[in-house]
Formats: C-alpha cells, structure tokens, sequence
C-alpha cells in the first residue's frame, strides 16, 4: 500500500517532548490533534509550542482535544498516533489500551519513551498493534536536535520501520538511526555512560576540574557535568538505573561506570536535581559562576578552584582554533602526565564502549557515530579513532587499562571508520 | 576563441554552523574548506599553480586582512604560491572566480583554487548590519541607519510597485520556495528551521518588518561559511579526467560570463531607469552577456538557476531580468509554478541565499559550486531532472556590481 501520514494524534501535548514532536509534525503539513487530559491542557501544549518553534503558524495546521471527548476520533483519523505521556510504564499501558480499541488496523503507533522496554510496551495488545508499534525516539528539543533513534519492538513489521525511516529523513529533515530494543537505546547507553563516569570521577576530583579536563576540546558541545545540570539529576538516576537493572549479568564490561555515585542520590533526596531547580553541580550567583562543594553543600566561586595550566590542552585548543583537528587529537593520545591520562580514560572509555556495543545497539559502529553526532553533539567515536589513529588509539587503551574492543585491535592500522558525506568533522571540536 | 575554463568541483562547509561559538578563527575555516575540496576532487596540493580568495569584510568582523595570504598556510606545499583576495562586497566569491577564469583562459595557469569565506557571526546582528552597509554608499546610504540593505531591497520593491505594481503574496512565496528547497540540502543554514508560507504571510512579532515592505522571512541570513572550486586548464582537465575515468567532455566548464557594475547608489540606479523596462537595466546586461558568450539566445537554454536573493524583492527582480517573464510580470513565473524546483526552470534549488545562508564573500563560489552539482547530477535531493546548463547571479551592494555565469556541459 501507499502509506502516507497527513493525520497525527499526539497524546500528551502538554509535555515537553509532546509540543516539541507536535511542532515538528506540522511542519511536514501535517494535522495534528494535540491531546492531554483536558482540553485546556492541550491548548497550552499548542501555545508552548508555537513559542518554542517561533510561529503561530503552527496553529492552522492544529487542533485541540481532551482523551475524554477526543481521543477515540482522532485515533480513528490518525496515520500515526504518537505517544508522548509521562515515561511510565502503567500510565503508558492504560493509555495503549484505549489507542488499541479505537485505532485504525492500518494506523502507526509511536512512543517517544527514551528508554522503556518496547516489546513489553506491546504484550498482551492486538497483533495489529504489534506489528505497527514503535520507539520513534526524538531528542529534546526536537527542532533543533535533528538526531533520532528508531526502536522496533519484537513484532514490529519491517516495512512500518523502512517507511519511518525515509518519510522523518525527507519530511523533517532527521538523522535516523535505528537502534536495538536496549536499555537506552544507542544515544543514552553510550552518552551516559560518559556523563555517570564522569560524575564519580567528580568525587574524587571535583566537578570544576573534571568538566575543565574533560571539556569541549575533546570534542563536545557542552562538558560532561554541565550537560548532567541541563538534563536533570532525576532523569540521569533513571537512565543509569534502568541500565544496571535491565543490562544482564556480564554482558556490560564498563558497567561499574554505571552506577549512580552515592552523593548523587543524596543530592537527589535533598531536591537538587540541576538547572530545573536552579542548581546542581553548577550555578550562577548574580551572574558568576558558582560549584556546589559536595563536602559542604555550600555553592562555591568556580574560580576559587586553581586549574593547571596544561600544555597538552593548550596546544590543542590552539589547533582547534585553526582547524588542525588531527594534529589535535593526535596531540591528546600522545600526552603524558596525571591529568591527560584522566582525560584520556574517559576518552578511550567512550570509544572503547561504543565499538564494544557495536552490533549490540545498533547494526554498526555508523549508528552509534551518527546519533553521538546529531543527537549529543558529540564527535562520534570513529571520528576520534580517524583522527588519532588506530595504532594510537589502541595504544591509549591499554595505558589506560581500557579493554580494546576485536574490531579495533584486529582492524588495518590505515582503516578509516567514519565515512559519512556532508558532516563536517571540525564542528564537533570546540577550541575552549 | 579564448581557453576553455573547465569546473572540477569543489567543497561547502555546512553553513547551519556558528564558528565563533566553537571559537574557530578564520583560518580553521580556509583549512576545512580546503582540504575538503583537494579530497572531494581528489587533487593534490602541489597541483594547484594558484589561489582566489573571495571576502568582503574580514577587517570588520575579525579584524583580519590580508586575505590571499592565509591561503599559504593551509599546507606545506602552499608556501610561494601566487594568492590574492577580491573585494565586491557581496559578489566577491564571483570576482575571485572571474579573476581565476581570465588567467586560466590567458594560459597563465592550468589550476586554480578560488576559494570564498566570510565569517559573520562574531558580532550581533546590529553591528554587522552596520557592517554590511559599507556595501553601499555608506555615508550617504548606510551610516546611522538601522540595517541599511533591508530598507534598500525595501526600496527595490517599493519601486516595482510604482512601476509594475508589487503584491506581497509574491515575495511571500519567493520566500516559502527558498526554504522549502533549503530542507532537501543537507549544507543549508535553515534546513531544520521552522518556516512555511503561512508563516512568511504573517506580520507579528516573530516576523517583523525590517525594511519597509521587507519582513524577516525575505531576508537572507547571517551566515559563517566557505566554498572552494577548482578551475582548470583543458590540458589539466583531460590529465585529471583521464585518471578519474572521466571523459572530458563530461566535464562542466564556464560557458560564458557576465560583469558589470552600476552607480553604487540606489537613487541613481532607479533613476537611470526611469524610461528602461529594466529597473536595473546594468544587472540584465550582465545576464544576456553571460547568455551571449555561452552562446545561448535567452532563458530557455538553461535548465536553472542559482540567484542572488539577498531579500526576496532581489529575485522578484532577477526573475524578469532573466527574462523567464516581460519586464514587470515576474509574478506571473511564480504564479505558473516556473520557478518551483519541479517547475519549468527552478530557482535557487539549493535553497539559494534566504535558504542555504549567505556567508557574503563566499556566495559567488557556493553559486558556482552547486550549478556545478546540478550539472553533474550530484546534488541529491535537491537535483533538477537532467541539468545541463545553469545560469549564477551574484550580486555585490544595491544591485551595483553583479556578475553571471553559464556552467554547463555539452
């Protein structure tokens, strides 16, 4: 059949992830029914997303709606029904059974869980159901963050999942990439297992120097802790914790770098969980830049910690700032002292535990590159590897006692892995 | 008959980026854009005999001049290389590429690398207005006036009003059919940008007039980013297609070429034409010479074009200076659909300046680079069925030096 999708009902619209995706869906020309638990809900999802994508244009492809009063007609017009209500799995279910009564046997169900098990999300539904059930996973907030993880449950048709693809590819203008049906997907399980080491290594060494060590120069937006602040302490705890509970036994060799570090449930039971309740690693106090001290609970100047100066790191924001990347990260492999082997851990650890998951999460190690890359605005791990080389990167591995994964060790010293056309590689790394 | 220039291709940095939020100097840029087109076209640096680099106003937003010479230091094999750096405000990349062209077709040189930059983001938005009005006549045009080009291309429209009669549903979709080609161009600034012609219909907040009848969403955009191309030799040419299993004669090359320059203020434009049917009746001499040396009678010997739409009232103008209509009927060719990417001969596919950025010096080598695209049938999503042949307008100030190109193949 000809599948088309000019009909969307989106459950929870007054959610962040549920405006944001709404907004996007009318953008391709899309009607979309923006649906919460009153239609006063809804309306303020509608409002919220014409602020976040700036045009109230997004109105005349909208309308709005109550589950009560709405829902079941606008399953029944529905192309795709995109579920976007809080991440729980009961709350999820109760919506679910409501969408099987009333959709179309043809119609496309789409969650934006950032984690849950899909399969599970499907059991006990209509086979109907199951075969057009998926993770459509967006990045907050979706207008900017074009990176997007495609989860197809057990049953999922494999059409539904090609079609997906290619219509979010031309319609609205995604990086697709589909992923294994584990916890966190391909994105969070390789992201947060750099922003949790990263945490424990802050215990030790405090947050002001970590995110200084390990800051954009080794190829990222925004340093590890800071990124922590802006995604929340609570939804870290449930990224990392789903990955401890639901990874088996031995199947993870970095899970140790997983667990959430002690201080952080204590932060967490205190109410500090980052920039939503103004504060957690970071903040500013009248505009200057402030730490927590752990030991304290005091937030302290940034600047009353002294940060050495490092030459290795010098040298290599000066090559950034020229465009020599290679030479950089080159520079980065080959550093010696305390303070780079830190950085270089966490690192090696990032490029070690993607190729290690590599056909685990995702097909190939091209997956992990282009969601590192469009999702968290990271240099994907086959870019560092290109640039370092593979010898080199090798080498950093075991002088940081990192297992080196089979395809690195085994792999032609010239190989290249990233091979992606129209992704500059510079934009990944920041020259601060 | 003078040397054939022949394109080889070349390399565009993705221009949705922010190189001073990466805290990039221009020289990461020159180096990017670079070593991104030798790879691409697969030449090597000792190749090339010479470099053209296009830019506008690097002293004013980073306080760097001395252009050509950074080109140097972009490889060891660069050093003693012949370089200069050309100056027409928005149609520099365009100068730079004419300069590239007359020694090739000299037989000076068998390769050249002409290269466009500019960096913008490193002020705000009022400052590097400021900046841009040094394209006009900025004493009398530009100094104490808040975005100077937007109220002139303001004026540009206000003009054809008087003349012709201007409806802003026009411009509207000028604008709409930018953006919309700017999403199947993985290189363009807004190609994930929230923008449809609902939206550029509105006058509100979020789209403001900025210059007269001139909203937001007929501007083109602040944008950091470079474009390099090769220019050959036929002797170049035929060694390069022999080793890349090409023919020569599948090779695009500069077909013909286009260059003029009006008086620099507007007032004096217009009223140069007052009694022509062209209201910039300099911009359509640039545009039939170019169709002239291509040996081409109008339009219709090309299959698309790639425009200069620094606002939408600038391509209001090209289209009936093109001649797609008669003087004063441009609307008609959007009406009928003529200039939509599946239309009879598509505008800007790429997106053009409004859609894919409008880096200033290194729109003329983007131009030139995606026509190169189009006629090899490598620009993807955004490709015309079957382009042999496509047309540029570059064009520097208030439609004061403007310059076109014919690339093709035979």
């Amino acid at each position: 059949m000809d599948r088309e999708i000019k009909k969307v009902a989106l459950l929870g619209a007054n959610g962040n992830m549920g405006y944001g995706s709404g907004a996007l869906f009318t953008r391709s020309d899309c009607e979309v029914t923006f649906l919460a638990r009153s239609a006063e809900k809804a309306q303020a999802g509608l409002d919220s997303a014409k602020k976040q994508v700036r045009s109230v244009s997004v109105g005349s492809k909208a309308s709005v709606g109550s589950y009560d009063d709405n829902l079941e007609q606008a399953c029944k017009d529905a192309d795709i029904i995109f579920e976007a209500v809080a991440e729980n799995m009961a709350i999820k279910n109760e919506m679910f059974d409501k969408v099987d009564k009333y959709r179309r046997p043809d119609s496309i169900v789409a969650t934006v869980s950032s984690g849950l098990d899909i399969s599970k999300l499907a059991e006990n539904r209509s086979d109907s159901f199951k075969k057009h059930f998926l993770g459509l996973h967006y990045f907050n907030p979706p207008n900017v963050i074009v990176g997007t993880e495609i989860i197809p449950g057990e049953h999922t048709d494999p059409g539904i999942v090609d079609f997906l693809i290619d219509w979010c590819t031309k319609s609205q203008n995604r990086v697709m990439v589909k992923t294994a049906n584990t916890p966190g997907f391909a994105g969070n399980r390789i992201g947060f297992k750099v922003l949790n080491e990263a945490a424990q290594l802050a215990e030790e060494y405090g947050s002001v120097y970590i995110d200084y060590l390990v800051g954009r120069y080794t190829g990222r937006a925004m340093p590890p802790l800071a990124t922590i602040d802006l995604v929340g302490f609570d939804v870290h705890k449930a990224i990392v914790d789903n990955v401890v509970e639901n990874v088996p036994e031995g199947a993870d060799e970095a899970i140790e770098t997983y667990k959430l570090p002690a201080y952080m449930q204590k932060l967490i039971d205190q109410g500090i969980l980052g920039m939503k309740t103004r504060g957690g690693f970071f903040k500013r106090v009248d505009r200057v830049p402030h730490y927590l001290d752990f030991a304290t609970g005091e937030y302290k100047e940034s600047s009353s910690i002294k940060l050495p100066k490092l030459d290795f790191m010098e040298k290599m924001k000066t090559m950034h700032r020229i465009g020599r990347y290679e030479q950089a990260m080159k520079t980065f492999a080959s550093a010696e002292g305390d303070e780079a082997k830190l950085a270089q851990k966490v690192i090696a650890g990032y490029i070690s535990y993607s190729f290690h998951r590599a056909g685990e999460i995702t097909e190939t190690i091209t997956g992990i590159d282009m969601i590192m890359g469009t999702g968290f605005n990271w240099a994907p791990p086959s870019v560092l590897v290109d640039l370092i080389g593979v010898k080199e990167t090798v080498q950093m591995m075991d002088k940081c006692e990192i297992p080196v994964p089979a395809s690195l060790k085994e792999a032609d010293p010239k190989q290249k892995f990233f091979n992606e056309q129209n992704v500059n590689l510079g934009k990944f790394f920041v020259a601060k | 008959m003078s040397n054939k220039t022949y394109l080889l291709g070349g390399y565009q940095t993705d221009f949705i980026r922010n190189w001073s939020k990466e805290n990039k100097h221009l020289m990461a840029m020159y180096q990017e854009a670079v070593e991104g087109a030798m790879k691409e076209v697969k030449i090597d640096p000792e190749e090339i005999d010479v470099a053209h680099v296009g830019n506008f106003a690097a002293e004013l937003y980073c306080m760097q001049g001395h252009l050509g010479a950074f080109f140097v230091n972009i490889d060891p094999a660069f050093r003693g290389l012949p370089t200069s750096r050309h100056e027409a405000a928005c149609a520099s990349g365009s100068i730079a590429i004419m300069a590239a062209d007359a020694e090739i077709e000299a037989g000076r040189y068998d390769l050249a690398c002409v290269l466009g930059v500019e960096q913008m983001k490193t002020v705000d938005p009022a400052e590097g207005g400021n900046f841009l009005g040094t394209a006009a006549w900025y004493e009398l045009e530009g100094k104490d006036v808040e975005f100077p080009f937007p109220k002139l291309f303001g004026q540009l429209g206000d003009e054809y009003d008087k003349r012709y009669g201007l409806k802003y549903e026009y411009l509207a979709e000028i604008s709409n059919i930018n953006y919309s080609n700017a999403r199947k161009n993985p290189l363009a600034q807004t190609r994930t940008w929230y923008m449809n012609k609902a939206h550029a219909c509105l006058q509100d907040d979020n789209n403001p007039a900025v210059g007269g009848r001139v909203r937001i969403s007929d501007c083109s955009q602040v944008t950091d980013g470079a474009a390099a191309v090769f220019l050959a030799s036929e002797k170049y040419a035929q060694k390069w297609a022999e080793r890349n299993g090409k023919k020569l004669s599948d090779i695009p090359y500069i077909k013909g070429w286009g260059h003029h320059t009006a008086p620099i203020l507007l007032t004096d434009k217009f009223e140069e034409s007052k009694d022509n049917e062209y209201i910039l009746p300099h911009v359509r001499s640039t545009v039939t010479d170019a169709y002239k040396r291509a040996g081409i009678a109008d339009v219709s010997g090309v299959d698309g074009i790639e425009t200069h739409d620094c606002f939408t009232t600038s391509e209001y103008m090209a289209i009936d200076h093109f001649g797609l209509t008669k003087p004063g009927e441009s609307w008609k060719a959007i009406e009928e659909g003529v200039i939509a990417l599946d239309g009879k001969c598509p505008i800007n596919p790429s997106g053009g300046l409004i859609g894919a950025g409008h880096p200033v010096g290194a729109t003329g080598t983007r131009q030139v680079l995606d026509c190169y695209k189009q006629v090899t049938d490598t620009a993807g999503d955004f490709q015309i069925k079957g382009a042999k042949n496509m047309i540029t307008l570059n064009i520097g100030g208030s439609g004061t030096t403007s310059v076109s190109f014919v690339i093709g193949v035979d």
